[in-house]
């Protein structure tokens, strides 16, 4: 062997050991940004005392909560193969979603509205701030009708995710209700540790001539 | 000669391995994206806009029920459940930034393992060239 071609080699070593090392350099750089830490509950402001009446059906097509400024549009989710509900896609424009077999907002009942708390690449969910909300805070669901069912928060719970409280999220009550789904809690390696749980009551209504759709 | 172009296979052998061998060792580190990502399926079946009002049962419109938010009913259907069927287990709504990554990592790996490919593969071509000119 030539000591040209034993440089080539060396050479090509060298730059194959170094290529398999930034390889495994990329893996390494998944960012933890932001956990989601559970915030604490001031009960400062009121919940409606009276009940208000229930609301025709009619699907959700926004979602507002002012008081974390979310404005976002709402599609329609059902069920995935696996029993589990489904949830909205993992976009740039990240929406919520309306369960469709749960009522539509302002209906007696429970009806459940979810959405990501991040959306990988794409940074923060609709949800992010989720765990923000006090008791009290308003969320409006503007319906396909025109009308907007008016909620105010009345429970925001944080509970591990292999423990989610299916009954009191999806069992029967007897007013019109909303639940609001997200992920939180600690990031493990494949997603979030637990699941952000606001529960809300109908607290009023809003006829299509009293505001914008 | 034939020492050469053995020890250029050999060597080209090797730098494909060392590609290869942190793209399975990544695979294994990155707890499977795939549940992650799976979850939050695009999916297709979706209505993406809430128009079409599905044919949900609207019951209980008596708004009459024993009362209780937290009653508990027992997940499945009974006929009186306002929620027609109760989905198991807890949503995936999370897709933290490192499953969405994994894809990148994995194809820079491969493209790693292909420079890794090419670069053995011209140094052969090289050094045999070299071999047959004599230097």
């Amino acid at each position: 062997m030539t000591a040209f071609s034993r440089r080539a080699f060396t050479t090509a070593a060298l730059a194959s050991l170094l290529t398999a090392c930034a390889g495994q350099g990329t893996k390494g750089t998944a960012p933890e940004s932001g956990s989601t830490a559970p915030q604490p509950r001031s009960p400062h402001r009121t919940v409606p005392a009276e009940q208000a009446r229930p609301l025709a059906r009619s699907v959700p097509v926004r979602l507002l909560i002012p008081a974390i400024g979310v404005d976002t549009p709402v599609i329609s989710l059902g069920l995935a193969p696996d029993g589990t509900v489904r949830v909205p896609p993992v976009t740039a424009d990240d929406r919520a979603g309306w369960y469709r077999h749960s009522p539509t907002p302002g209906r007696t009942g429970p009806s459940v509205i979810l959405g990501h708390v991040t959306v990988g690449r794409y940074g923060d969910g609709v949800f992010r701030r989720l765990t923000e909300l006090h008791r009290g805070d308003r969320i409006v669901a503007r319906l396909e009708n025109g009308t907007a069912a008016e909620f105010a928060v009345t429970a925001v719970r944080t509970v591990p995710r292999t423990r989610f409280p299916v009954d009191d999220v999806y069992g029967n009550v007897d007013r019109p209700e909303l639940r609001l789904i997200t992920c939180g809690g600690a990031r493990t390696g494949d997603g979030y540790a637990d699941n952000v749980i606001v529960f809300a009551a109908l607290s009023g209504a809003e006829s299509p001539t009293s505001g914008e759709r | 000669m034939r020492r050469t172009v053995l020890t250029a296979l050999a060597l080209a052998g090797t730098a494909v391995l060392l590609g290869t061998g942190p793209a399975f060792a990544s695979e294994a580190t990155t707890p499977s994206p795939v549940p992650t990502a799976a979850a939050p399926t695009p999916e297709p079946a979706e209505s993406a806009g809430p128009t079409a009002a599905p044919a949900e049962p609207t019951r209980d419109q008596s708004g009459a029920r024993p009362a209780e938010s937290a009653a508990p009913t027992p997940a499945p259907a009974d006929d009186d459940d306002q929620v027609s069927v109760v989905p198991s287990g807890a949503p995936d709504t999370g897709v933290t930034e490192s499953s969405s990554d994994s894809g990148v990592g994995g194809t820079a790996i491969g493209a790693g393992a292909a420079a890794v490919l090419a670069l053995g593969g011209g140094t052969f071509v090289v050094v045999r060239r070299r071999r047959a000119t004599g230097a």
